[in-house]
């Protein structure tokens, strides 16, 4: 009948799914203490917001002049890093990159998590988070906002897709190999996998279903970005009022994301022993999309601060002077150079392509992805058109509180939350993709002949 | 120990300032209202202090004035109160530095309205008032004023007269001035006038002058001699200006307005855009039902051909 029945395929399946399937368990040691961890962390932060939720937002730092501080720069931080799924899957798998094949489900699994919690890093920011359904009653569709609520669900919903989709015959063949889990885990797989027979049928509406969601993501991962760097850009405030807005933040999305992607591989490779399938192969090309979104994102950034500063205008002039020698270039000139120009010349030497090179750089990439969502978002603020006057001192300068810290925290302990749950339950890499194509024979192929070379 | 000296001169520069104080001409601080307070003066002037004076000077009693220098004080305190009457008339009318003139926005019987109601903070205050004089010029005489709109539709002509019961006189060479309600507060139309030899004046109205829906705009002349005149306006409303119907700017459709006036193409976009998207998405959920139904069809009938299944 099918390819799929042949006996060279079976062998190869079996082998994948031995390998892919070993971490799916939730009852080992390990997993109890992350999980416990991060149940007991995010209770914490959880009583944090509980003060808020009391006492208003008056317990944060955020006062007349900074109304949008670190809780709006996290928003943006984590729409960006979640835009790494639409790259991996769509932008390189629909050009046809075959080796994007064993990392595109953990994008897509950054890309659930943080497009999640994007959505609940908002309403941390709301003073009367019980007003939230005012925005689906009484929203403009001439408003940026709604926009943004609109694409974040849609992209969210979109993601979740492309996610379960591929993972529709993972699960069914997984479903009978899941000896020593607990059996509601066998049952939801019965369940999930859809009847899924490994049919010729199946798989041609499976790829047509993949096909349009791939199709789909692209121009909404754009939208998602690209009006969230409208929130800012359509205001005539000095340090926002800028008309290369939207492709800055994606390319800026694209650094933050391959970084998270990459941290997230090390992770995997090291912890669930994936050496065989997230080779350093993966990590070379990987590498490479590293330099090249973020030489694509030096380059919006020589625009976005070169431009304005080469004419000084008035109000320009006073943001860009706090950034570049003001009270922020500290934080601005370690997150220029510390994420971005420095890693950009590491990235060029090969050796420093490897994966535990390549985890270190992303790191540093990652936390400046953050601080530079806090150098996007808070000094701007600082400089309004009207001048200050007669205002309590701590209005002027924004310092965020242990509270608000504690509630941003909440937001990274979700995501992590999401992301533990959905590879210590499901299959992280593709089994029967990876037993389809002769991908591990190319890796070990290639692989083979790098070696050689060196 | 000049440097000291330079030092304490620049710290007593302001007191110096302050102290300078805000002298009133000698001819004019000792004007008087010309009617008496009363309740009804008291009630009139409290309205007009809390529209005009409030923002700065706050509830006279309550010392909630606002933080600038100098200080505009508290109408209550003695700080204001020990000026005489003619001394408050003649400051709100010229004002000084950030204290603006009221000259045009208030017309003296206004002024003396609020004075009316400062007064009533004072328990030591006793009025004395100007007997009525209708005018000095003219004595035993009362002044009647008539505003009319020219012929041509682009003046407005003014006629004085003084009428007594034995003679009607025109009123010559008297100086006046003609202000129109706008927004906020009055407008002078044309620059002062002197009446001429037949008492009559002409007020040039600018092209394109605002009216209400009607046409008509209210129309106050007063004397710019008002100690020779009386304080005392002619208001009235004539046909002057252009009929102006208000525009609504939440009428039609614009990026501003709210969703139902939104403009046409962001709604089309946004819906079709959402549409089809969540269209496709669904589109594809539906595509689960179709694994399903093929791999429960395989599951009944082992072995089927392809061809069977569609």
């Amino acid at each position: 009948m099918t390819d799929h029945d042949n006996q060279q395929y079976k062998d190869r399946l079996e082998k994948v799914a031995s390998v892919v399937l070993r971490p799916v368990r939730i009852n080992n040691k390990g997993f109890i203490l992350w999980m416990g961890f991060l149940i007991v962390a995010f209770a914490a932060c959880l009583f944090a917001y509980s003060i808020q939720l009391r006492k208003g937002l008056i317990v944060t730092g955020l006062r007349d002049y900074t109304s949008w501080g670190m809780y709006i720069a996290n928003f943006v931080f984590f729409v960006a890093t979640s835009l790494v799924g639409m790259l991996i899957s769509c932008v390189l798998g629909l050009i046809g990159f075959k080796w994007v094949k064993p990392v595109a489900r953990i994008a897509e699994i950054i890309a659930i998590a943080f497009a999640a919690v994007a959505g609940l890093v908002i309403i941390s920011d709301m003073g009367r988070p019980d007003r939230l359904p005012y925005v689906f009653m009484f929203g403009r569709v001439q408003s940026p906002i709604l926009w943004d609520v609109t694409v974040v669900t849609t992209y969210f919903a979109l993601s979740l897709l492309l996610w379960f989709f591929p993972l529709i015959p993972d699960l069914a063949v997984a479903k009978n190999k899941l000896s020593g889990r607990p059996a509601f885990l066998a049952k939801a797989y019965e369940i999930l996998s859809f009847k899924w027979v490994h049919h010729e049928e199946q798989y041609r509406i499976l790829h047509i279903a993949v096909r349009i969601l791939l199709i789909l993501v692209v121009p909404t991962a754009f939208a998602i970005h690209t009006v969230t760097s409208w929130l800012f850009a359509f205001t005539p405030r000095a340090g926002w009022d800028s008309s290369i807005f939207g492709p800055y933040f994606i390319s800026g999305a694209f650094v933050s994301g391959t970084s998270a992607l990459l941290i997230a591989m090390y992770f995997f490779r090291k912890n669930y022993k994936f050496q065989d399938y997230l080779t350093d192969f993966h990590f070379e090309k990987l590498g490479r999309v590293l330099f090249l979104v973020s030489i694509v994102y030096l380059y919006f950034n020589l625009n976005e601060f070169l431009v304005p500063a080469y004419k000084m205008k008035k109000l320009d002039a006073i943001h860009l002077h706090e950034l570049f020698m003001g009270k922020y270039a500290l934080l601005f000139w370690s997150v220029q150079l510390g994420g971005l120009v420095i890693p950009i010349i590491i990235l060029l030497i090969r050796k420093m392509r490897k994966p535990l090179p390549l985890f270190i750089i992303s790191m540093f990439v990652f936390a400046a992805s953050w601080l530079k969502r806090f150098i996007i978002v808070v000094p701007p603020q600082a400089h309004p058109f009207l001048p200050v006057q007669n205002v309590p001192a701590e209005w002027h300068i924004y310092s965020p509180t242990l509270i608000e810290t504690a509630i941003t925290m909440a937001s990274l302990l979700l995501a992590l939350i999401i992301i533990t749950v959905l590879s210590k339950l499901f299959p992280v890499l593709p089994v029967c993709e990876l037993a389809e194509d002769e991908a591990i024979a190319d890796n070990e192929l290639l692989s083979g002949i790098e070696n050689n070379s060196k | 120990m000049n440097r000291l000296l330079i030092i304490l001169l620049l710290q007593l520069f302001p007191v110096i300032l302050m102290s300078q104080g805000w002298d009133t001409p000698a001819d004019k601080k000792g004007k008087l209202s010309p009617f008496k307070f009363t309740d009804e003066t008291r009630i009139v002037g409290e309205k007009l202090y809390l529209l005009n004076c409030k923002s700065c000077h706050g509830n006279p009693g309550k010392a909630n004035f606002i933080n600038l220098v100098p200080s505009p004080g508290d109408p209550a305190t003695d700080k204001i109160q020990h000026n005489s009457d003619g001394e408050i008339f003649y400051k709100v009318t010229t004002g000084r530095g950030p204290m603006p003139s009221f000259k045009n926005a208030l017309s003296s019987n206004d002024i003396w309205n609020i004075i009316s109601f400062l007064r009533s903070f004072n328990p030591k205050y006793i009025q004395a008032f100007q007997p009525e004089i209708k005018s000095a010029a003219y004595p035993g005489a009362t002044i009647n004023i008539s505003l009319l709109l020219n012929k041509k539709k682009d003046s407005v002509i003014v006629k004085l007269t003084a009428i007594s019961p034995k003679i009607i006189v025109p009123v010559i060479n008297a100086g006046i001035k003609l202000l129109a309600k706008r927004t906020f507060g009055m407008m002078p139309v044309d620059e002062d006038k002197t009446s001429d030899m037949k008492g009559f004046a002409a007020f040039k109205i600018p092209k394109g002058f605002r009216g209400d829906t009607a046409g008509n705009v209210y129309f106050s002349l007063r004397f710019t001699d008002e100690d020779k005149f009386g304080a005392f306006s002619k208001d009235t409303v004539i046909k002057a200006g252009e009929i102006t119907i208000p525009q609504s700017l939440v009428k039609d459709r614009a990026m501003w307005n709210n969703v139902r006036k939104a403009p046409i193409w962001i709604l089309l976009t946004f819906s079709l855009g959402v549409m089809s998207v969540w269209g496709f998405i669904f589109l594809v959920l539906f595509k689960l039902r179709d694994i399903y139904i093929v791999g429960e069809y395989l599951d009944k009938n082992p072995g089927k051909e392809e061809s069977e299944l569609k």
